[in-house]
């Protein structure tokens, strides 16, 4: 009998959850059979996983017509994931067998041949552990590494929400303002021990962040959320849209102090996270609802997206177009761009690529932290 | 393929049953699981045969529950049996005291077992079919909910009686009516599909045959198309083998639109399907399924 890993049999209730909100009659008796297939082991075979899900949580045709494209669009990262561990795991045995064991004072000690170490050395970029995850791509973070991911993410935000809140404390300082350090003095015995300063007057950042949540996105999503979070404390002015085929308007959900929450929140109220993208159409929403409100000569508007357009490339070059005009600054930030060989060829990025200001990669946790300078000069 | 599915539906495929990998991964979990399986689907599409064919399968005993309207627990689950009950009373009415006396009369030895009841007794675990629960009244499925979910059946004067073993439970519906959410939750859910056209060549062959490839090729191309249509009622699997047995025993090599015309009763049940087919030519019907 298998085991259930901790990350999947989270992934399996967020399966369930994600098939409840879209009306499948789903409590805890299916939840506990869909754990019981998977204790079985038959989560390993895709297919046989896929159909006894489908038997269980389906219960009548309207659900068993839409299950297979919900399971696909679900799942297929999963599966990809546990292909290319195995696939890894397969090389890594091979290389193993590339080894010269020496047996030294009692202790075996295993040395690479020449030729692996030759390969091995071409790889050192990547040698540093954190620095290999630094490097790794979201969407193929694998299952083995997603903790320590996790945890490094974590580290490095909070590093970088640091790093903002000094720079924005040093910014922030004016000249020296002899009489109130005279006077903080007095109380020192007349030391002057803490310099005082004139304060100056506080320019306020107003910052736009458009976030593409459609299905092509969906891995990218996540982290870019956070991401936006640890940003929200050092802006005065921080608004957040999402968008897949309708646009949602995040900011009053982000008044909430605790991130876990505010994730929940989120989840629970964007309608069309993972579906189909219709960044032309949801940009041109943009522009006559919240325009006038949101975009001026002040305002930086960032579109974190992968430009993969499904609706109409005019519409999609025309807002693109109409929000550079109205706004200080727009930078696009296109998680494909670190992909290796990425051309901007997509017809909506080829459209829209001559009226941004900025166009960066967005695909790991090293180009997000690269994009501190880009927003400190905002 | 799981090596067990693999196996089930090599024995069905023996059986002369065509299992798609959806049901037979259903079938499985019936079998594994020991949940209920409810089975959807138009008429025709071998929702019965299925659980004729697992009987066989497992080489147990299938008990058929046909519902209809007005089912009720003394027809599908127990019966008093009075002339039993009565000739007691008769007999040891002098020497027995009237409290031992209908203690007695109400034991399991005087209960007609009905196939629900049936189905719990039994020594080997049974397959047991509901068929057309859709037809049964809204009362009866909630008799059925303490079966389905718990095993198990209460008889107000002998108590609950657990099942000596779990019978396999498939139902089907025919979706003449909606079906309780209560009871879809506690079944496993399949809706099953005509087959497609290989399938039902696949099927015509094995059940005839003496069948050329050429006919049975004929007669699945034209009942696909007929199903496209929109018919009263269309035509099952049932149909396109009753046709291409018409055929092959009136010697017939293809389809013509003169045989057409004689043999259509075979295939549509409704006036107006027949009619529909008479006024049109058999090419139009013979033209490649997509």
């Amino acid at each position: 009998m298998q085991a259930v890993e901790k990350t999947f049999k989270e992934r399996l209730i967020d399966f369930t959850m994600y098939c409840r909100e879209r009306q499948f009659m789903l409590g805890p008796q299916e939840t506990r059979e869909a754990f019981e297939i998977a204790r079985r082991g038959y989560a390993l075979d895709r297919k046989l996983f896929q159909y006894s899900l489908k038997a269980i949580y389906c219960k009548r045709k309207e659900h068993f017509d839409r299950f297979d494209e919900m399971f696909d669009r679900f799942w297929s990262r999963y599966y990809e994931e546990q292909l290319e561990a195995r696939q890894k795991k397969v090389k890594q045995l091979k290389k193993e067998k590339d080894v010269d064991t020496v047996i030294f004072l009692g202790t075996e000690f295993k040395i690479p041949r020449k030729q692996v170490q030759e390969e091995e050395a071409k790889q050192t970029v990547g040698a540093n552990e954190n620095l290999r995850l630094r490097m790794t791509d979201f969407s193929k973070v694998e299952v083995a590494d997603k903790e320590k991911f996790e945890e490094l993410a974590e580290e490095l935000f909070h590093q970088m929400s640091m790093r903002f809140k000094r720079r924005l404390e040093s910014a922030n300082k004016g000249s020296i303002d002899i009489r109130k350090t005279i006077r903080h003095g007095i109380s020192k015995g007349g030391l002057l021990l803490d310099l005082s300063h004139k304060r100056k007057r506080k320019e306020k950042r107003k910052v736009v962040f458009i976030l593409d949540v459609s299905g092509s996105m969906d891995t990218y999503s996540y982290y870019l959320l956070r991401y936006i979070l640890v940003l929200k404390k050092y802006f005065k002015s921080l608004e957040f849209f999402t968008f897949s085929t309708e646009l949602t308007h995040i900011t009053p959900m982000l008044r909430q102090n605790n991130e876990l929450e505010i994730l929940k929140a989120i989840g629970k109220n964007v309608h069309s996270w993972s579906s189909g993208t219709k960044i032309g159409d949801s940009l041109q929403e943009f522009l006559s609802v919240y325009g006038s409100k949101f975009l001026s000569q002040k305002h930086v508007v960032v579109i974190l997206s992968d430009g993969l357009e499904t609706g109409n490339v005019t519409v999609l070059k025309e807002a693109v177009r109409t929000i550079q005009r109205k706004c200080k600054t727009l930078v696009w930030l296109n998680p494909l761009k670190g992909m290796e060989g990425y051309q901007p060829i997509q017809k909506g990025i080829v459209n829209v690529m001559p009226h941004l200001d900025a166009f960066e990669s967005a695909h790991n946790l090293d180009s997000l932290l690269k994009l501190e300078k880009l927003l400190m000069d905002v | 393929m799981n090596k067990e599915i693999e196996d089930i539906t090599k024995d069905f495929y023996r059986l002369d049953y065509i299992l798609n990998e959806a049901l037979a991964t259903s079938v499985f979990l019936l079998k594994n699981l020991g949940k209920p399986l409810l089975l959807e689907g138009n008429p025709g599409v071998g929702k019965t045969v299925l659980a004729n064919t697992l009987a066989q399968h497992l080489n147990t005993h299938l008990i058929r529950l046909q519902c209809y309207e007005g089912l009720d627990v003394s027809t599908t689950i127990y019966e008093w049996n009075y002339q039993k009950q009565l000739l007691h009373i008769k007999l040891f009415e002098q020497e027995q005291d009237k409290k031992t006396l209908g203690k007695e009369i109400f034991g399991m030895d005087y209960v007609l077992q009905r196939p629900l009841l049936q189905s719990i007794s039994a020594e080997k675990p049974v397959v047991l079919l509901i068929d057309e629960i859709d037809r049964a009244d809204e009362e009866f499925e909630a008799y059925l909910l303490e079966l389905l979910s718990d095993f198990q059946i209460s008889i107000p004067e002998l108590g609950t009686i657990q099942a000596r073993s779990k019978p396999l439970v498939i139902l089907t519906s025919n979706r003449t009516r909606e079906l309780s959410d209560a009871l879809r939750r506690r079944c496993l859910y399949q809706w099953v599909e005509f087959p497609t056209k290989a399938g039902e060549i696949d099927i015509i062959a094995k059940k005839l045959p003496g069948i050329e490839e050429e006919l049975a090729t004929q007669v699945v191309t034209f009942i696909h198309n007929l199903r496209k249509s929109s018919l009263h009622k269309p035509p099952g699997i049932a149909e396109s083998l009753d046709w291409a047995k018409t055929l092959l025993l009136m010697n017939q090599k293809n389809i013509t639109d003169e045989i057409v015309k004689t043999t259509i009763g075979c295939v549509l049940k409704h006036k107006d399907d027949v009619e529909f087919v008479r006024n049109k030519t058999v090419q139009e019907f013979l033209y490649p399924v997509e």
